[in-house]
């Protein structure tokens, strides 16, 4: 209980301080709405209409009690409704950023793991320089190189857009490969690290040295192992899977997939303070979110997270 | 075993299994299918907010309204003015106050209604009222009244002379039908236009972030056109991304190259490439005359003699910048080269206006540039300009400030020097009106105020003929490379990249695509 009320207060307070900074620019929507030739009196009527010329604490608490009620507000610039747009963005978003995810997991794990039992060898070299690699190369040049070589070279996936599931497995997977395998070899390499040095730690721990000696069977002394070196993977993976939403910023625009993020793009350089404020305010929850899931999932694995809340 | 070591293995198998299966791809994603069909696809870099004709801030996006819209006159692809929805160019009365329009008569709405003069005035009642918030009102101002003298007769007045409101006509206006505003609201005009226009193009659908499409008017009043059955713009504003699309087929044509890349790809094989001066797009140094060391008439004419046009025209812009020193494009029919010559690369001129001013020994100053690059990415041409000046001991503090943040500083009078590239609709006064002269938005840019200049740009609106409007224009030029109140580059050409099976595609001097008499 004391972790969601932890959780709201987070929120609350990031809402707050969305609202000064994007107040605190000097760029004003109506000159973006209205245009260059716009006189002094047009922008105040249009400050007048959108109340951005009340106090902006009134400004939040109107914002934050529409917010509680679902409202999200309308876009100053397109005069759409924000929840409207955020509904039609979010899935794309979030199918790229889920495959990415799940790429990222199975195979920093898997890796992480099979570095972490054969140390010393030739696979735990070649994983150090794979990772060291994966956690230099950018995300949005990988996205170029996979548009010109992929995409332009071998004709294989197209070079950019997004299509729904409504629209077939094949052409979904065909939109979402390319940007989600982007945005998952940093953290492919971020995770492997992690659970390698997190499971061999474990591995020279006292008690399986005991259930070595005892005889124990080598997969099931892996499997208990593995249980717990994953708190400190799982924590990341959470942390990971907000950044993520960060990181697709950058890889929508690269692959032009109407997501979110391009959303976000659009917002910032259109002053649309009201579509800002919601993209980031859900950016916030869902990093919110990921992090409360990571601490229940923890305390489900360790008995003594469990015992100790 | 415990139930919950045994939901945990079966959680991980089946996430693995699931994860592992959706990476195994289908026999179909193989060939991505290229654009088929009648369908046209045009790739533009900026995000539209708006179809409404009467609000067109990006000329890049005025492909939207231009699609939907028309007016009495249109400027063609070479910015020469000719008639449009009016069946020939107005008749002026002698004091140039009073235009008179006769409409053509077999025009008609996307709706299926008769375009008549009431249209036509309705159209500019609405626009020129200042509770509708037009963009560009302002520009129209000088229209004092409009009436319909019959079905197929309008005429306009203009409270003093004001030739240059017809060149702005395609730009920033489009005639729509008595009532529509009332009836459908402006989010309608702004978003999902259907029917309320006479151009060949009626609205189908607006996906934000990625694409607006159009399916072809049937109806259209020129027969025979347009010759495809589906128009689809596409945002991409990533160049790498845009130009990878022409490449596989996804985009039929593309705008705005980057100049690297439109001298690469224009020779590559079922691409084709195109360029054209235009007649509005310059790039220019706003300069605030009353900042120092800008205060300086002789310190702003070193630094206008300092500026290597050519090689930030051949270099950065690989040939789509054509260098000026003043505001006139040098393929325009106003352009000076007399005044042209009075500022341009020459650095023991550039030394000995230094030693002239108050400033003799060099000075420092901040100059303000933009982040994202419109039409063209202004960075690199800022930093060639920084170490010219550093040759004269003139320190240049480069500032990089995203558009909106930018064009504030500007119209507020608060930046130092600014470099923009500054679009106009191609005509010979916009750019001069709205930058140096007084109560315009831009006039702070400079704070510039000649009466000699203000009384010349007063004689030019009042004339028709284009010998003499040249001598004036000469003149003004000749004014201010005298003054240097603000300082110029060059000016951009326009660029587009199209595919093979593209055709009567010519680049616009515009730079908005035109995609009327373009055939797939």
């Amino acid at each position: 209980m004391g972790r969601v009320l932890s959780s709201i207060g987070t929120l609350l307070f990031v809402g707050l301080a969305l609202f000064l900074l994007t107040r605190a620019g000097s760029g004003s929507p109506a000159r973006i709405v209205l245009g260059i030739d716009a006189t002094a009196q047009q922008i105040a009527e249009f400050d007048h209409q959108h109340g951005l010329d009340r106090p902006v604490l009134e400004q939040y608490a109107v914002w934050i009690t529409d917010l509680a009620h679902g409202d999200f507000g309308r876009s100053f610039v397109t005069g759409r409704d924000v929840a409207g747009e955020i509904v039609e963005a979010l899935p794309i978003t979030l199918a790229i950023v889920l495959l990415a995810f799940a790429i990222a997991v199975v195979f920093g794990l898997a890796i992480g793991v099979r570095a972490a039992l054969h140390p010393g060898g030739m696979f735990e070299r070649l994983t150090r320089l794979g990772t060291v690699a994966g956690l230099s190369i950018p995300a949005f040049w990988l996205g170029i190189l996979l548009i010109r070589f992929v995409a332009v070279g071998l004709r294989w996936l197209p070079p950019g857009g997004y299509a729904p599931l409504s629209a077939g497995w094949g052409a979904h997977l065909q939109t979402t490969l390319m940007p989600a395998v982007s945005l998952s070899i940093y953290y492919i390499a971020v995770l492997a690290r992690m659970t390698q040095a997190s499971l061999a730690d474990t591995l020279d721990s006292d008690y399986v040295r005991t259930a070595r000696a005892l005889g124990l069977a080598r997969p099931r002394i892996v499997a208990y192992a593995l249980i717990n070196a994953l708190p400190p993977v799982i924590n990341l993976a959470a942390l990971s899977f907000g950044y993520m939403f960060g990181w697709a910023l950058i890889i929508e625009q690269v692959f032009n997939v109407p997501g979110l993020s391009r959303a976000l793009m659009n917002a910032i350089s259109q002053r649309d303070f009201m579509l800002l404020q919601g993209i980031v305010f859900l950016f916030t929850l869902i990093f919110t979110a990921a992090n409360l899931c990571a601490d229940l999932i923890n305390r489900y694995l360790d008995p003594r997270q469990r015992a100790a809340a | 075993m415990p139930m919950n070591h045994l939901n945990r293995r079966q959680i991980l198998t089946v996430a693995t299994g699931a994860t592992a299966s959706s990476l195994v791809l289908p026999s179909s994603l193989l060939h991505a299918q290229p654009n088929e069909g009648k369908t046209l696809t045009v790739a533009l870099p900026s995000n539209p907010i708006t179809i409404d004709p009467i609000n067109q801030l990006n000329h890049d996006a005025m492909i939207l309204g231009q699609t939907v819209f028309e007016n009495l006159v249109e400027n063609d692809l070479n910015g020469v003015l000719r008639p449009q929805l009016a069946k020939a160019l107005p008749t002026i009365s002698a004091d140039k106050k009073v235009y008179t329009f006769e409409l053509r008569d077999d025009v008609t709405f996307q709706n299926g209604g008769k375009l008549t003069a009431e249209d036509v005035k309705y159209s500019f009642d609405y626009l020129l009222d200042p509770a509708h918030k037009a963009a560009r009102r302002s520009i129209f101002t000088p229209i004092s009244g409009v009436k319909a003298l019959s079905d197929t007769k309008v005429e306009v007045t203009l409270s003093e002379p004001y030739g240059p409101w017809l060149y702005f006509l395609t730009k920033y206006m489009g005639i729509f039908p008595v009532g529509s505003r009332e009836k459908h609201g402006d989010q309608y005009f702004r978003s999902s236009p259907v029917g309320v226009g006479t151009g060949y193009g009626v609205f189908e659908e607006w996906k934000p972030n990625d694409h607006i499409s159009f399916r072809k008017n049937s109806n259209y009043w020129q027969k025979g056109l347009p010759h495809w059955d589906r128009l689809v713009v596409r945002m991409i504003p990533e160049d790498a991304t845009r130009t990878s699309y022409l490449l596989t087929g996804k985009a039929d044509i593309i705008s705005a190259p980057p100049p690297r890349e439109f001298t690469r790809m224009k020779t590559m094989q079922g691409i084709t490439g195109g360029s054209r001066p235009t007649l509005g797009g310059c790039l220019i140094l706003y300069t605030n005359n009353l900042k120092p060391p800008l205060d300086d008439v002789n310190f702003r004419k070193a630094i206008a003699c300092a500026i290597d046009r050519k090689t930030i025209g051949e270099k950065i812009y690989y040939g789509l910048l054509d260098p000026a020193s003043v505001p006139a494009p040098p393929r325009g029919w106003w352009f000076n080269p007399d005044a042209d010559k009075e500022l341009t690369y020459n650095m023991d001129r550039a030394r000995e206006y230094l030693a002239k001013s108050k400033y003799p020994k060099g000075a420092e100053f901040d100059l303000s540039i933009q982040a994202e690059p419109y039409l063209l990415d202004t960075k690199d041409a800022a930093i060639v300009f920084q170490s010219e000046l550093a040759k004269l001991g003139i320190k240049v503090n480069l500032k990089v400030y995203e558009f909106s943040v930018l064009i504030q500083q500007v119209i507020h009078g608060e930046h130092s020097m600014a470099m923009q590239m500054f679009m106009s609709p191609g005509e010979a006064s916009y750019l001069i009106q709205n930058c140096l002269t007084p109560g315009r938005v831009l006039s702070k840019s400079s704070n510039y105020n000649n009466p000699e200049l203000n009384g010349l740009l007063q004689q030019a609106f009042a004339e028709t003929e284009q010998a003499k409007l040249k001598e004036i224009y000469g003149k003004i030029q000749m004014i201010i490379a005298r003054d240097a109140p603000s300082l110029y580059i060059g000016f951009v050409q326009a660029s587009n990249l199209w595919r093979e099976r593209v055709k009567n595609f010519k680049v616009n001097q515009g730079l908005t695509i035109r995609v009327r008499d373009v055939a797939v």
